[in-house]
């Protein structure tokens, strides 16, 4: 085979010279020589071996895996590892199982989580909250008892409120809320996470506070927190008991003391919480002074009027998390983290039906008279006053017309009371009990004159503490007490008296929220049967437009905790109050 | 021998118990929990593994011994090891784990939902039941059931066998979304 620097025989001759990429051949003629170029050869390659595979590694499982360690020894259910204090924020509390709860097996009965607080972000803590037992194991291992088997929406309350150093219960009134906080207190105090909590309630509630921390915490020692500064200061100062029970007039008082002692509590708890809204109030800024670890709030009405309400009850709770620059919206998702709240509706399918009835009443013609009279002449002289009529002076006439509408100021009659008087005849005689509220102690004296027959007994703040404990004992256990006359302020709150299937609203609040806690005083867990609510309106009077407005502030609780966009009426504002009169309020009133 | 397993560093907690499982998600592989609890129920150290991710090579090379390997030595046997307080016995709610008692000297056993003999083969051993559940222990601990029985007696009190594997698996979860 020839080759570019071997040339095959015979070939030589004739070729003149040889390289790798050109042939020179001799010529004859013109040209001494010709030179033609060649196309570089492709290289031709082969095989002369096998390449090595590529290996691949298939590693073993031999490796172990890196581990986790969280020890939880010696700590207690309620307390994680290092928790800091207050500022939590709230996680969803867990759903109700469908299950009912058999404390007889284990495996069979309802198990209530205890989920970390959203704000919760360290892993080991998170994992403390995720790995305890179920709020019910953990009730019967720590041996404590309930005097009722709770429903399994208060183990969801209780789930919810254990771990959060910042909460709102905010459930619908008769739904046990105070029932909830004493359970979780409670917890608190026997695993050690709490030594010293302090419950706030209004002063008409004391006693029946210290008789459900009697009834759902037998063992806790509670020192109630009255009598002169002297007695009062020792009772502050009581080392060793866990629980004390004060009224917000108290704490209001002894605020400099309670700070002079340099009080700290594990827990402060608010009852009827709505109370601090007002964020300039005394009672707001004297329970914002207290110093505490955490700071629970329970009302059925966080919010009464307007979204302020709620922003103020959070200065107490989780103070600058809510501000007044908020939508609505933004409050509603701020807050949902912080708020528990569930309606009677949701959470017991079973409880009695509340049957609603408004009734409209005609006025009598005395009445209808006087009334007349008395609008034409008030509005008349609100005219006249013009740019110096005041929202006081509109008030004013309001409750000179609203008191018409129950008695005539001239004769006496009303034409409720009779409406009243009949039907309380056939509730006596079937021996239900009835509760009648009132706005006025007044009202109240003469409905007691009338309906006497049927055991009527008053129930209002001018009585002291132990008549009218001594009331509500006579109206619950004497058959002879058929009607109890309530004034919204002292009778709207906190009562348990569901043994009463009848409520009548005499007149009407301001507030719907007011109203509906004076309903649920017997519209609550217990109650033996359907509740009737009767509510009075004069047809044709400031009643039925009062009535109206009312109607447009109902959902604006529930716009605020359901996320949504509020109403256009959010409550009674000067334009609305001078409206009630067909009038336009001076300028400064409206602002 | 039951509870006479622990070594120096180890702490003795009267009546401890261990729970061992584990959690297989799909997005990051096989989780292992191991949680101990007192008497009570009450969590006393949990520990949880890295996710150990299973290639297609190796399923095929490990064939029919990779769920024991993976559960028992892997995750099991490195969980049981790593334990402060010495439970008197683990139980587990997964099968394969049972193989982890040959990487650890605590007695180990199944729990599983009560069935009827007849569901049991012929050869299977088939525990005892407490309540609703059956508990099956490793053919290594058979000789001290009646121990074992006992003990479970005393824990079944206050907790459902079941329910702490459901506080691993949150706990499993949770460590998945943070």
């Amino acid at each position: 085979m020839a080759t570019p620097d071997t040339p095959a025989p015979g070939a030589v001759q004739r070729v003149q010279s040889w390289r790798a990429t050109e042939v020179v051949l001799p010529t004859t003629g013109i040209l001494s020589r010709m030179v033609c170029q060649l196309p570089t050869p492709a290289a031709l390659r082969l095989p002369i071996g096998v390449s090595r595979p590529t290996a691949t590694t298939v590693p073993l499982l031999e490796a172990r895996p890196a581990v986790e360690r969280f020890l939880f020894s010696g700590q207690a259910a309620a307390a994680p590892p290092s928790r800091p204090p207050v500022r939590p924020r709230i996680a969803a509390p867990s759903l109700p199982a469908e299950a009912s709860a058999d404390a007889a097996d284990p495996a069979l009965r309802r198990r209530t989580r205890i989920a970390p607080p959203r704000d919760v972000v360290k892993r080991s803590e998170r994992f403390f909250f995720l790995l305890q037992p179920d709020l019910e194991t953990i009730l019967e291992t720590s041996r404590l008892e309930f005097p009722r088997q709770p429903f399994p929406f208060q183990f969801d309350g209780m789930a919810f409120l254990v771990p959060r150093h910042a909460a709102v219960l905010a459930d619908e009134m008769g739904l046990g809320k105070s029932m909830q906080a004493i359970s979780s207190l409670r917890l608190l105090i026997r695993s050690g996470e709490a030594r010293r909590v302090l419950v706030v309630c209004p002063k008409g509630l004391v006693s029946n506070w210290a008789r459900e921390l009697a009834d759902w915490a037998p063992e806790l020692v509670v020192a109630v927190i009255e009598g002169d500064q002297r007695r009062r200061q020792w009772q502050w100062s009581l080392p060793e008991v866990p629980v004390k029970l004060a009224n917000y007039e108290v704490v209001v008082r002894d605020r400099d003391l309670v700070a002079e002692l340099g009080l700290e509590f594990d827990l402060v708890v608010l009852d009827e919480a709505q109370r601090i809204k007002n964020r300039d109030s005394q009672t707001s800024q004297s329970v914002r002074a207290l110093r505490r670890g955490r700071s629970w709030a329970l009302t059925g009405t966080p919010v009464e009027n307007s979204a302020d309400d709620i922003v103020g009850l959070f200065e107490f709770v989780a103070p600058g998390h809510l501000n007044d620059r908020m939508s609505p919206r933004e409050l509603g998702a701020a807050a949902a983290d912080h708020v528990l709240r569930r309606t009677k509706d949701k959470v017991l399918k079973d409880m009695p039906p509340r049957l609603n009835r408004d009734e409209r009443i005609e006025l009598t013609a005395e009445q209808r008279e006087t009334y007349r009279r008395a609008e034409e002449e008030g509005v008349l002289r609100l005219a006249g006053l013009g740019q110096q009529a005041t929202i006081q002076h509109v008030f004013e006439l309001v409750l000179r017309l609203k008191q018409i509408c129950n008695f005539d100021t001239a004769t006496g009659e009303s034409a409720k009371l009779d409406r009243l008087e009949a039907e309380l005849e056939e509730i006596h005689a079937s021996g239900k009990k009835s509760l009648v509220f009132s706005q006025w102690v007044a009202t109240l004296g003469r409905l007691r004159e009338r309906l006497s027959r049927f055991g009527a007994i008053e129930y209002h703040g001018g009585m002291s503490t132990i008549a009218r404990d001594d009331c509500l004992r006579r109206f619950k256990n004497d058959s002879q007490h058929g009607v109890l006359l309530l004034s919204y302020g002292a009778g709207a709150v906190g009562l348990n008296l569901q043994f009463s299937q009848y409520v009548f609203l005499f007149d009407r609040w301001w507030n719907p929220a007011v109203e509906d806690q004076a309903i649920n005083r017997a519209h609550r867990i217990g109650a033996a049967g359907a509740v009737t609510v009767t509510r009075y309106l004069s047809v044709d009077t400031i009643e039925e437009r009062i009535d109206e407005v009312l109607r447009s502030k109902r959902d604006l609780s529930d716009t605020i905790l359901s996320q949504a966009e509020p109403p256009a009426a959010s409550g009674l504002t000067a334009e609305e109050i001078f409206a009630l009169f067909r009038l336009s309020p001076p300028r400064r009133a409206a602002a | 021998m039951v509870g006479a397993m622990a070594n120096s560093t180890q702490q003795q907690v009267d009546q401890a118990y261990g729970f061992l499982t584990t959690v297989d998600s799909p997005s990051h592989g096989l989780f292992g929990g191991y949680l101990i609890v007192d008497l009570e129920g009450r969590p006393l150290e949990f520990h949880c593994t890295a996710p150990v991710r299973v290639s297609r090579a190796q399923q095929i090379l490990y064939g029919a011994t990779l769920h024991g390997h993976l559960h028992g030595r892997q995750i099991g046997g490195t969980l049981l090891a790593e334990g402060g307080v010495v439970p008197r016995l683990v139980l587990t709610d997964q099968e394969p784990l049972l193989q982890a008692r040959p990487h650890t000297q605590l007695p180990l056993a199944l729990v599983t939902a009560s069935q009827g003999a007849e569901q049991a083969g012929p050869t299977a051993h088939a525990g005892f039941s407490l309540g609703s559940l059956t508990v099956v222990p490793h053919a290594t601990d058979r000789a001290d059931e009646t121990v074992l029985r006992e003990h479970l007696e005393g824990l079944i009190q206050a907790v459902d066998l079941n329910e702490p594997f459901e506080r691993i698996r949150a706990a499993i979860e949770e460590a998945q979304r943070h």
